[in-house]
């Protein structure tokens, strides 16, 4: 199979709860060997996503379309697609070994002893828990439990594995080091990784493809370099947590917000009108600088947070709307400021994106 | 930490203790060591004195009454054992497993004891009217056609007795099974599903499993009532069903303390051969 062949496809799918649309008409098309994030707000409708393509539940319309093959009406256990739950779902009563045959010895394939342990031996290596194997879950820390979840799935040799906020459970610096082995094992096994998160660092920095959910629906779906710098609509850029997004009215070809009117040059269609710029590229000035790159936002310094690589100052503009300003480190020493004083806030316009319901050319 | 600390420790723990073991050693071990003394005690018709003797031990197994009731309980244990599983297991499933709101399982759990709420003898003799050769079940039967003559094996037999207990005590067996597989992770479940396997398998390597600590403490429960039961094999057997229980009735009626001490005896060496080898099935103190 070509990378470029979907490997599942989704074609108007739809699921409701009552009143709730979980999953609003959603089409999407997912290529094969690729790792694919989902990021979306909790209440977005992600893991009803991830379930409804497992099969734990039925859509209420549309299609389900996985290696060519329509498995809308098809049960879980017939779909050989592979599933890795948030809170590891491990089976409490076998050890390791048996978590990880589970699937070998119970399933429709029923292969021969000698090949069950070679390969629960081989994906046990893999997930590099050798030496563990006749542990009990409750003997083993979160991350191993996350690795023994992970084989249970890989060793049934799916093309296609959910990962339902895998991370979730561990620690900042397990959730790292799990992030490079998660790249790591799928690149080697030529397997579909669909990773539903919250975080948008962690759908960034894995997805080799990353799709933003909103309310049922996907509303992008790009690298993340396009998400991160082209966000379609203005909750991506919301939800992305790196843009400082400004109301105001869009008319004629100018925008007018808190500071002041600035022309733009185009905009996204958005049900609201929304100026958005880069923590980033958010430059800090005093008070009565001429040499501006573009707008005045005057701003009351708050406080900093220092995040090693870099540090965000945290502003308050007249109307109480927080601004922050992301300054890295790289870069050079920060300027002094001063708690509790006014200063102005400014960019080069080029750089903002500008979403709005008149479509400005 | 210094000698003299442990042993306030240990002062502490004894003190926490004290009430618990005094209690037990008055109403628990003590009357036990004095039925265990009783038994060789030498019965005459009108009077018993205390000079050892092993006649009540030899009368016990020399009688073909004592020995049949002995397998009699035995025999009616295992059926009852057999049908409150048969039948409490798969409530015990739809109300801990299949039913998906807390609110309505909790409801059916209820449901499931409110029997309780009358008194055991009225629950038994209530069995009366249902079984009786002109019962409902009898009167029902011949209305609808299915039967000419009424089925009087129904009531004072060992059928019936078989049918009061196993109405009585099978709530014992629901309730401890339908805790554990309440307590079993839903997502344990579909990931067996995920994994490939159909129903029957996840229910036998899964569910079943996972469940056993309920199975074995529903079981505990059930014999340890069954075996001492008394009173409906009394008032549903017609005095045809005579279970180890019966006999320390009667003997104790009339005043046969030594008989009735042997009975007691064997019945408490049967219970605690029967609770130890339950326990051996599954290790209660992982579950706690």
């Amino acid at each position: 199979m070509k990378q470029s062949d979907p490997i599942f496809r989704l074609d108007g799918v739809t699921r409701r709860y009552g009143n709730l649309t979980a999953l609003d008409s959603i089409d999407f098309t997912a290529e094969d060997n690729s790792y694919i994030s989902l990021l979306g707000p909790s209440g977005s409708g992600k893991t009803s996503l991830l379930r409804v393509i497992a099969g734990f539940e039925a859509p209420d319309s549309g299609r389900i379309w996985f290696q060519g093959r329509d498995i809308t009406d098809l049960p879980a256990h017939e779909r050989g697609i592979g599933f890795v739950f948030q809170n590891f779902a491990l089976f409490p009563h076998l050890t390791i070994f048996e978590n990880v045959a589970f699937g070998l010895r119970n399933g429709a394939i029923n292969p021969p002893e000698a090949e069950i342990i070679q390969r629960v031996k081989e994906t046990i290596e893999m997930v590099g828990l050798t030496g563990l194997e006749d542990r009990n879950p409750d003997q083993i820390s979160g991350g191993q439990k996350q690795r023994v979840a992970l084989a249970r799935s890989l060793v049934m040799q799916p093309k296609l594995v959910l990962l339902d906020e895998p991370l979730g459970a561990l620690d900042a610096n397990l959730r790292e080091r799990m992030q490079t082995e998660l790249r790591t094992i799928r690149e080697r096994l030529d397997v579909t990784f669909l990773h539903v998160t919250g975080s948008e660092t962690e759908a960034l920095a894995m997805g080799d493809k990353v799709a933003v959910l909103d309310s049922g629906r996907i509303v992008q779906f790009g690298t993340p370099e396009e998400i991160y710098d082209a966000p379609i609509i203005s909750d991506v850029a919301l939800f992305l947590n790196r843009f400082n997004l400004f109301d105001g009215t869009l008319k004629d070809g100018v925008f007018h917000g808190a500071f002041g009117s600035v022309p733009v040059s185009g905009a996204r269609a958005n049900e609201t009108d929304v100026y958005a710029i880069r923590y980033d590229r958010t430059q800090i000035f005093d008070t009565g600088s001429t040499d501006l790159p573009g707008p005045a936002l005057p701003a009351r310094y708050l406080a900093s947070e220092y995040l090693g690589s870099s540090i965000v100052f945290l502003f308050e503009t007249e109307d109480n709307k927080t601004v922050e300003v992301d300054h890295h480190l790289s870069l050079g020493e920060p300027r002094d400021l001063e708690v509790g004083r006014d200063y102005v806030l400014s960019w080069s316009p080029e750089q903002a994106i500008v979403f709005g319901k008149e479509l400005a050319r | 930490m210094s000698a003299a600390g442990t042993n306030t420790k240990k002062t502490h723990s004894f003190q926490l203790l004290a009430p618990g073991v005094v209690w037990m050693i008055l109403f628990l071990v003590a009357p036990i060591m004095m039925i265990v003394y009783v038994s060789f005690w030498t019965q005459t018709t009108f009077a018993i004195n205390s000079t050892l003797t092993l006649d009540s031990w030899r009368n016990f197994f020399a009688s073909e009454a004592y020995v049949g009731a002995l397998w009699t309980t035995i025999r009616l244990w295992l059926i009852v054992l057999t049908l409150t599983f048969i039948v409490g297991y798969p409530a015990a499933l739809y109300v801990g497993l299949l039913v998906k709101s807390k609110t309505v399982s909790t409801v059916l759990l209820v449901l499931c004891v409110i029997p309780f709420w009358t008194s055991f003898l009225i629950r038994v003799l209530a069995w009366r009217p249902m079984l009786g050769k002109e019962g409902a079940i009898n009167i029902i039967l011949q209305k609808i056609g299915l039967i000419d003559t009424p089925i009087e094996v129904l009531l004072f037999s060992e059928l019936s007795v078989i049918i009061g207990m196993t109405q009585i005590y099978v709530v014992f067996m629901v309730g401890p099974i339908a805790f554990m597989l309440g307590r079993i992770d839903r997502n344990i479940i579909e990931a067996a599903r995920d994994l490939g396997a159909g129903f029957g398998r996840i229910f036998w390597k899964i569910i079943f499993p996972l469940s056993l600590p309920g199975v074995v403490v529903g079981a505990i429960f059930v014999s340890v009532m069954v075996l001492g039961e008394f009173a409906t094999s009394g008032a549903l057997s017609g005095r045809k069903v005579n279970l180890l229980g019966n006999i320390i009735v009667t003997q104790v009626g009339s005043l046969k303390w030594a008989m009735a001490s042997v009975v007691g005896v064997i019945l408490t060496i049967l219970l605690g051969i029967v609770v130890a080898g339950f326990l051996r099935i599954v290790d209660l103190k992982r579950e706690i």
